[in-house]
């Protein structure tokens, strides 16, 4: 199934061209979980700190559904 | 002298000219620590005798030579102890609000103020004709200011610097928006550091007073040298460590939460009549870091330097160099006008900080024009020609100038929000509380942010108590009631403790209650506790509130625009959620011991507050 990402902060250092504006387009299996595409877009779990799946904060081990976008942040602040 | 203080406070009478020095005893800075605490006790005690000499408080005009402003640092200020640069500035009253004044800032002036050899500078009276004071190596003076009224902060910095032959001297000024006593103005300090909110830099113009240089080579002394170097080294081990303060906020600056906001659905657009900003990356701290940083700037003694050098290389609003934007600025003049023009945000970001402004109330006060405009609410004379419209990037670059040199619609806009939908017939598009516009998270995406908003002692603030932190980017549920009383109350006297100390807030991103018991312990000499922090930062906050009662402000000013009580978000991660204000505020007054916004007297007493 086809899912999109969005990366934001220093995850677009491995990634420079993906926003909000430009989602990644990926297929993934249809069982894949979160977990599947940080692994596939070669990030290490701890580089994840917050993950939205069309705007709801899931887990790591959420299911994916065909044609949704996956957010994925590292930790960040400020105010 | 008390260990961690340079143990005087300078007193200036500017109607007199009279000058005095004067210290607090040792009880009551361990009761309120310093910076805001201390603030707030000398603005209780000066609002009493105002009293007793027959001032209505509640009438009195906020621009008044009754009106007081107090300027301090705490113990832990210009110490070793990392990002202690800062200083607070509080005034009994607010010309934007009504409430107290109140603004905390970054940059060198604080620390500067304590090696030139005070604590602090309280400012009554006011002058006839436009002076500064210096205080170098100790020795407090007032000049005549009339060759630098008028100028904007850039040149107002350098000609002070230039004319004490101090080039590294800190400068805390008005521009000419506090001078034309606007409202929104703030007063600045090294030219792009602001105390930024309640208008401070208007009570400043009243009383005639342009600028404080301040320089010095005094240190305060540590009680306890070893046992602070100690934790000074683990303290910024943890800041360099922590994802936030070590790699987010050095990396991409505060702007790095505009994507996060608006993910979420609470980045609040267009006069708050969305949470979503479909173009918002166009302005994140993404965008600015890869098109417009120069470099990274701390302030004094910072090791996260999230302050950002920055330029507009091409097109209209060309700029080769300032600071800037943070991430409420870009909101309020980028986001919640619905430009999405960085070019444009940073230009009127600049205009913000060599003016005087506050970016977060001009850049709202714009949004509701647009609102007010889009409804058909100004009439076509006042427009003079502008398209106050959502997403023209020209009407904040316009807008903001004109507000601070009161030229046409920028009057109203210099005005702050309530006055100016007062003014047009529509209060409700003012998205402030008790006067104050409210900063960059819509609350129906994070309940908890929507009752500090309804309950911060200055108004609409999110700093007062960053819930933000647990509700977004931490792990507490953020759409859910339950709880948030609490957690709010806990925010805010823990910020209360960080404004007292004084440092930088963003610490606690790393930093806890324990680490600042381990910092003010061997400061000061004092066997300080964590609980004994948290209470101290209660005791502030409820004294806070007492002066704020005496000003005739109570539970009926505790709440929140009607948009964000009975409008569904409509659409994004946060569609369909109102605030349930009213059961977290009943629940938040309870735990506090207030009945309707006031402290009880049993409340008042367990805080030793019988003063």
């Amino acid at each position: 199934m086809k899912i999109y990402v969005k990366v934001f902060a220093y995850l677009r250092q491995k990634y420079p061209h993906v926003n909000d504006l430009n989602p990644l387009e990926l297929d993934v299996d249809e069982n894949a979980t979160v977990e599947d595409v940080i692994k596939k877009l070669d990030f290490k779990p701890e580089e994840i700190h917050l993950i939205l799946l069309n705007g709801k904060k899931v887990s790591k081990s959420e299911l994916l559904e065909d044609n949704c976008t996956i957010s994925l942040f590292p930790p960040i602040g400020g105010g | 002298m008390n260990y961690g203080y340079m143990g005087k406070w300078l007193k200036v009478n500017l109607s007199s000219k009279e000058m005095s020095d004067f210290d607090f005893p040792e009880d009551i800075l361990r009761k309120f620590i310093g910076g805001k605490g201390l603030a707030v006790y000398y603005l209780w005690n000066y609002a009493k005798e105002l009293e007793k000499k027959g001032v209505d408080l509640k009438e009195m005009d906020a621009l008044s030579p009754d009106n007081v402003l107090f300027f301090s640092t705490g113990p832990v200020t210009g110490t070793r102890s990392p990002n202690s640069g800062r200083h607070h500035v509080m005034a009994l009253k607010s010309p934007l609000t009504g409430s107290i004044g109140s603004g905390n800032t970054g940059g060198t002036w604080g620390a500067k103020l304590k090696f030139a050899g005070y604590d602090g500078i309280v400012i009554e009276g006011k002058s006839d004709t436009p002076v500064y004071l210096s205080i170098i190596d100790g020795k407090p003076e007032l000049h005549d200011a009339s060759e630098i009224w008028g100028k904007n902060t850039i040149d107002t910095t350098k000609w002070l610097q230039s004319k004490h032959e101090r080039k590294r001297a800190g400068v805390s000024c008005i521009g000419p928006a506090g001078e034309n006593l606007v409202p929104c103005a703030v007063i600045m300090n090294e030219i792009h550091r602001a105390a930024g909110r309640t208008g401070l830099g208007a009570i400043m113009g009243s009383k005639k007073l342009k600028a404080i240089i301040v320089d010095g080579n005094a240190k305060p002394q540590i009680a306890k040298q070893e046992e602070f170097e100690t934790k000074v080294k683990e303290h910024v081990e943890k800041l360099k460590e922590n994802g936030v303060t070590g790699e987010g906020l050095p990396t991409y600056g505060t702007a790095v939460l505009v994507n996060i906001i608006n993910q979420n659905g609470l980045f609040p657009t267009k006069n708050w009549q969305t949470g979503v900003d479909k173009e918002a990356e166009n302005i994140s701290g993404e965008t600015l870091t890869e098109k417009y940083l120069i470099s990274k700037h701390p302030c004094w003694g910072c090791v996260v330097a999230c302050g950002r050098k920055t330029k507009v290389e091409l097109g209209p609003y060309k700029i080769s160099f300032t600071e800037g934007p943070e991430y409420e600025a870009i909101w309020a003049l980028g986001g919640t006008t619905n430009v999405n023009n960085m070019g444009a945000v940073i230009r009127a970001n600049h205009y913000c900080d060599i003016f005087g402004m506050d970016p977060i109330s001009i850049g709202s006060t714009i949004a509701a024009a647009m609102e007010l405009n889009e409804k058909g609410l100004i009439p076509e004379e006042d427009l003079q020609g502008l398209k106050v419209e959502f997403g023209n990037p020209d009407a904040i670059v316009e807008l903001t100038w004109m507000a601070a040199f009161r030229q046409g619609l920028g009057y109203w806009i210099g005005e702050g929000s309530r006055k100016m939908c007062e003014h047009y017939g529509a209060p409700e598009l003012s998205m402030s509380v008790k006067g104050l516009e409210m900063p960059a998270y819509d609350p129906r995406g994070a309940k908890g942010i929507g009752l500090n908003y309804a309950t911060a002692n200055r108004g609409g603030c999110h700093v007062t108590g960053y819930t933000i932190a647990a509700e977004v980017l931490g792990d507490v549920d953020r759409f859910t009631i339950e709880g948030k009383a609490e957690l709010t109350k806990t925010f805010q006297d823990f910020t209360s403790v960080v404004n007292s100390s004084v440092n930088c807030l963003f610490l606690t991103f790393a930093l806890g209650l324990d680490e600042y018991a381990e910092m003010i312990g061997p400061v000061t000499g004092w066997d300080v506790t964590t609980d004994e922090l948290l209470k101290t930062g209660e005791r502030i906050t409820n004294l806070e509130r007492m002066i704020l009662n005496k000003l005739g402000i109570s539970g009926k000013d505790d709440t929140l625009p009607k948009r964000l009580l009975e409008e569904k978000m409509p659409e994004g991660a946060s569609e369909g959620q109102i605030v349930e204000l009213e059961q977290m505020k009943q629940e938040y007054y309870k735990l506090r011991g207030w009945e309707d916004g006031i402290p009880t007297p049993e409340k008042i007493k367990e805080l030793e507050l019988e003063i």
